[in-house]
């Protein structure tokens, strides 16, 4: 199995050796690098989510999408990023000019920081540490302070109305995922995602392992975390045929294009998150008994397994998102209330029941 | 009790109905889709023979057209989209007879009503099929429809032509 | 293209010769007398408002089917009231008029009749009749800064209002008259909302008022409280330019109207006219007017099932409704020539007989269509979120519906039984079996429900008449230029949304002295307010899609 810590203990073993840098001067290096590189990754998985979005979304409805730029439309994105680039970024009179334009650095970077914690591979976590699921819920629960912000800011009725039912949402959806997070947290015993990810290689993957409860838990999520990332059923906080485009109507240009860039990227840190929980991260499918064909699995390479899981998880996240109708917010809260939380909170007891009699496999 | 039967049966009934729609996307997602590529199916586009382009006089390969000038179209229009201009001449016999000079057409105020092509007793005009009429300039949407140095048809066509007026018509033609 | 046509118009009218003074013989007097003539009543004021009431109490006569006001010169200002008992569907009308042309005023039956509200604020608008009792006495389609009456005969147009660079005022208060005891008239003004009301403006643009409608709306929270619908953005005046303009040209415009109903609206026109002037036209066109109404009627709806899933969020649905809308087009194009502005019906017949193909293409789509009503339900009707965002919402009672004129599946939908096609038969609807689709719930899901059921009954009809039109000419001939004999004419047909009716006056001229048309969107914007009170802002979004106006249609 391909581990990444080979690669990185090989640079850094450049830096202060070759180098001969001293261990400070090495670390400042290395975070620089890892922030491009976070960077550069994130706005490539923007770029191929909106394409594929796009994509999927038109073949749901009997259409081809994107065709015209480039083969098969792939420079699309590209030319509406570079568009997006190019627009005037309108400042508005009688609006707090500060927080207007604070606002969407805050989204951008809440989902960037809880970008940083997917575990890519083996020995390729950015941020990893004992309590990592907690870090993820808390820099995750930020961006709704940008949210709320551009509501505010932005003096738009509109605005201020989508802002409110987008802070009502996250904040109770929040507890949804905490609450199958904690489930799964009672499964494998660790609040650490590489942990979680390493328990995973060696037992097999937590919906497996945790069955009925696990797969429960894995609806929840996916349902709370689409909610999370307002994309449709959910997508009422900008309910295009209400509020025209909700907390974010008077922003234009990048922007704009940064809430643009953190609804895609929060998908795929939704998406990747349930990999990395329930659909074993980096680990390769095993199955018991398969020795030749778990030994096949084993020679694709860590991330390539998670990142076909996470997009796996996308595109289920897509079909959910191009078949259902909106919800009305009272509708929205209500699942949350009525349905997931009570659920959630069965589930965590029958996963406490099925791990202390050591019911899974 | 019963409120919790309906709990469950409609968590249940909502979760079905949503399975339900999940497998009718996911059907449609493997069937043909209907997007038409235009321009590139440019060549193989038709449209049907009463589409209702823009409004043209045909020419023979003579270079003649069947208007004479009489201004029933004008007439007829509701827009004013059509300016008929003619002339008086006298022609071998000394007769003073009545010519087409120019016959004008602004598309761009054209609401494709077909009273013109009714109003025409000759069947002089009629409706093409072209579509691509964008222009940048209003302007080129003036169109003069006799071809420079075109003249009437030295026999009068009685015989309609299929696509214009039915016969009712001709009793508003003499009128 | 409208904007073009109301600046070419007085032009045109200036260049045509005035009208023909009226010959001493009638012209083309039919045989005999037509059976469309209305033939009101005439009253005196007081009189008119005793008599309404006395046939709304008495007689059953509870819905207001339409209100016309008319400039008849030197006689005065007034207007035609029609109303239908919904039992019998006898219909009865009455004429009250002033002669005072400064100060035109007639008592209001808003307390009557709820649409009547809308109605006359239409006719104040337009001729400058104010009407005592009427809460709400402002401008409806016009700017409020707009001088002077446009529809008065002698109103000068031009001269009072030329092209303004402001802003148009939106007023916050609004005017009522009230006529005291001792005979005179008291103004009255009050406030439309309050001081510390939040108001939030849905429309002239957004992306569900389906065109340029505009609500202001009252929120407390997220609940609605009150919805003032402000109109006439697009309002181009399509009846006062016809009175310009000869019969067939004003035909020209009915496509333009409701835009969805193309075909029947042109058919009304085409039929009030005929009715008139004692045309017959022959079966063959009869069973292709039908055919192609119950075209137009499907196209409508499933745009309807599109517009609302769209609304709703379920993009899929929507593109879904457009795929199968696009096979009715083809059908209309090859025979028609067009897809939306249809051209198709004349006086006296059709534009064009009926192409080759398009029986078997008809043919063709009506199974098409029956397979994927059933995929419709599965992916929208059946999803218990739609479900539960209609079931309940917007709920109007057989009272309201009737009281507020809503005519179509909005009235079906709550219980009345409205149909213009079943109670006065026209066209080849008299010899077809089919349904009238009723439900009593009166909710959104009710009326959406009634839309996509009406699809499967067209289908019906069009299937008993595909293989049996009859022979015969295509277009019966008609006289050069086309006058219909002086009177009081109006024929409705049962459009896409509604009773789409023709009220045609004329004196005898090639042009009509007075073309009404019965919106049949009017009331179904005026029933928001009631419908969406005390609902959710989403819920207005529902409600808005499953009443279906079309705001060409509204804005005439």
């Amino acid at each position: 199995m391909f581990n990444f810590q080979d690669i990185t203990t090989w640079i850094h073993g450049m830096l202060t050796g070759t180098l001969g840098l001293p261990e400070w001067a090495a670390i400042l290096t290395e975070s620089i690098g890892v922030a491009l590189a976070v960077i550069t990754l994130y706005a490539v998985f923007a770029i191929f989510l909106i394409y594929m979005e796009r994509k999927v979304c038109a073949f749901f409805q009997c259409r081809l999408g994107p065709m015209r730029v480039g083969p098969w439309g792939t420079l699309q994105v590209f030319s509406d990023v570079f568009k997006m680039l190019t627009k005037e970024i309108i400042n508005l009179r009688q609006t707090d000019r500060f927080l207007h334009n604070m606002a969407p650095f805050l989204v951008v970077t809440a989902s960037m920081l809880t970008f940083a914690c997917l575990p890519w591979n083996k020995g390729a976590h950015i941020i990893d540490f004992n309590v990592g699921v907690f870090f993820f819920l808390a820099v995750s629960s930020l961006g709704v302070v940008g949210i709320l912000l551009a509501g505010w800011s932005s003096n738009n009725k509109y605005s201020l109305i989508g802002a409110m039912r987008s802070g009502a949402q996250i904040i109770s959806y929040e507890l949804s995922i905490g609450m199958t997070m904690l489930t799964m947290i009672c499964l494998t015993g660790t609040m650490s995602f590489s942990e979680i990810c390493a328990d995973q290689a060696v037992n097999g993957w937590n919906i497996f392992r945790g069955h009925l409860p696990a797969v429960l838990a894995f609806i929840i999520y996916l349902i709370a975390g689409n909610a999370e990332c307002n994309r449709g059923p959910f997508d009422l906080p900008e309910s295009e045929s209400e509020l025209t485009a909700g907390y974010h109507t008077e922003y234009s240009g990048m922007h704009f294009g940064y809430y643009y860039l953190a609804e895609y990227l929060n998908l795929f840190i939704c998406a990747g998150m349930a990999a990395t929980i329930f659909l074993g991260g980096w680990a390769p499918l095993t199955i018991a008994g398969l020795d030749g064909f778990n030994e096949v699995m084993a020679y694709i390479p860590g991330f390539v397994w998670f990142i076909g899981k996470a997009i796996f998880v996308v595109f289920l996240l897509m079909w959910l998102r191009w078949t259902f109708p909106r919800l009305r917010i009272d509708q929205i809260l209500s699942l949350e209330w009525k349905y997931l939380v009570p659920i959630s909170m069965f589930n965590l007891v029958l996963m406490a029941l099925v791990v202390a009699y050591g019911l899974h496999f | 009790m019963n409120n919790d039967n309906n709990y469950f049966s409609g968590l249940f009934g909502g979760v079905k109905s949503l399975c339900i729609g999940l497998k009718t996307t996911m059907r449609e997602y493997f069937t043909k889709k209907i997007t038409e590529q235009y321009p590139e199916n440019r060549n193989e586009l038709q449209m049907f023979d009463r589409f209702r382009g823009s409004l043209v006089m045909p020419h023979n390969e003579n270079n003649e057209h069947k208007c004479v000038g009489c201004g029933l179209c004008q007439t007829a229009c509701p827009n004013d989209t059509i300016k008929v201009e003619s002339e008086f001449y006298e022609d071998a016999d000394g007769k003073k007879k009545k010519r087409l000079t120019r016959y004008e057409y602004n598309l761009g105020s054209c609401m494709f009503c077909q009273l013109c092509t009714r109003a025409c007793p000759h069947g002089a005009i009629t409706f093409d099929q072209s579509f691509e009429n964008a222009v940048f300039d209003r302007a080129r949407l003036v169109r003069v429809l006799n071809q420079p140095g075109s003249h009437v048809a030295e026999k009068p066509v009685v015989k309609k032509p299929a696509p214009a007026a039915p016969a009712a018509k001709a009793g508003e033609a003499n009128a | 293209m409208t904007e073009q046509n109301e600046q070419s118009k007085p032009q045109a009218a200036a260049a045509k010769p005035a009208p023909a003074a009226r010959p001493a013989a009638a012209p083309a007097a039919p045989a005999k007398p037509a059976e469309n003539e209305l033939k009101p009543r005439v009253l005196a004021p007081a009189e008119a408002r005793a008599e309404l009431v006395r046939l709304k109490e008495k007689e059953g006569m509870d819905y207001l089917e339409n209100l016309t006001g008319v400039d008849w010169g030197e006689e005065g200002l007034g207007v035609v009231y029609q109303l239908e008992n919904t039992t019998t569907h006898q219909r009865v009308a009455i004429k009250t008029l002033t002669a005072d042309r400064e100060n035109p005023f007639l008592p209001s039956v808003s307390d009557l009749w709820d649409i009547a509200n809308i109605y006359e604020r239409e006719v104040y608008d337009f001729y400058g009749i104010k009407f005592t009792g009427h809460p709400d006495m402002r401008r409806i389609f016009m700017r409020e800064d707009w001088v002077g009456y446009p529809f008065r005969k002698d109103d000068e147009t031009e001269k009072n209002n030329p092209l303004r660079m402001t802003n148009e005022p939106l007023a916050d208060t609004t005017d009522s008259y009230i006529l005291q005891q001792d005979g005179t008239i008291t103004k009255e003004t009050h406030n439309i909302f309050e001081e510390d009301e939040y108001v939030v403006n849905i429309g002239p643009q957004h992306p569900s008022t389906h065109g340029v409608l505009h609500f202001r709306v009252s929120l407390e929270g997220e609940r609605i409280r009150k919805i003032d619908p402000i109109l006439g953005y697009i309002h181009r005046a399509v009846e006062k330019i016809s009175e310009n303009m000869t019969y067939p040209q004003t035909l020209a415009l009915t496509d333009r109207l409701d835009y969805l109903g193309a075909m029947q609206n042109r058919h009304a026109l085409c039929m009030c006219i005929e009715k008139a002037m004692g045309i017959e036209v022959s079966e063959r066109v009869q069973v292709i007017r039908t055919i192609m109404d119950e075209l137009q009627r499907i196209d409508s709806h499933i745009l309807f099932f599109s517009c609302l899933c769209q609304d709703m969020g379920a993009t899929t649905a929507f593109l879904y409704g457009f795929r199968d809308r696009e096979e009715i087009l083809k059908i209309f194009e090859e025979t028609c020539g067009g897809r939306l502005i249809l051209n198709y019906n004349t006086i006296g017949g059709v534009m064009a007989d009926i192409h080759p193909n398009f029986q078997k293409r008809v043919k063709e789509f009506i199974p098409y269509m029956r397979k994927n009503i059933k995929e419709y339900h599965d992916i929208f009707t059946g999803n218990v979120i739609f479900q539960n965002r209609a079931k309940g919402v917007g709920v109007l009672t057989r009272d309201q519906v009737i009281s507020f004129g809503c005519t179509g599946g909005t009235g079906r939908a709550a219980g009345w039984s409205n149909d213009v096609r079943k109670h006065h038969p026209y066209a080849a609807y008299g010899k077809v079996n089919f349904n009238e689709v009723l439900r009593t719930e009166g909710d959104s899901f009710a009326r959406y429900m009634i839309r996509l059921d009406e699809i499967l009954e067209s289908l019906n009809i069009i299937e008993q008449l595909i293989d049996n039109i009859p022979e015969g000419p295509f277009q019966e001939k008609t006289k050069p230029i086309i006058k219909v004999p002086a009177g009081t004419y109006y024929s409705s047909v049962e459009g896409s949304r509604g009773e789409f009716g023709v009220f045609l006056e004329s004196k005898g001229d090639k042009s009509p002295y007075r073309l009404h048309y019965r919106s049949t969107g009017l009331p179904l914007v005026a029933v928001m307010d009631t419908a969406c009170r005390g609902n959710m802002i989403a819920d207005l979004i529902t409600i808005g899609g499953t009443v279906d106006y079309v705001v060409p249609d509204i804005d005439r």
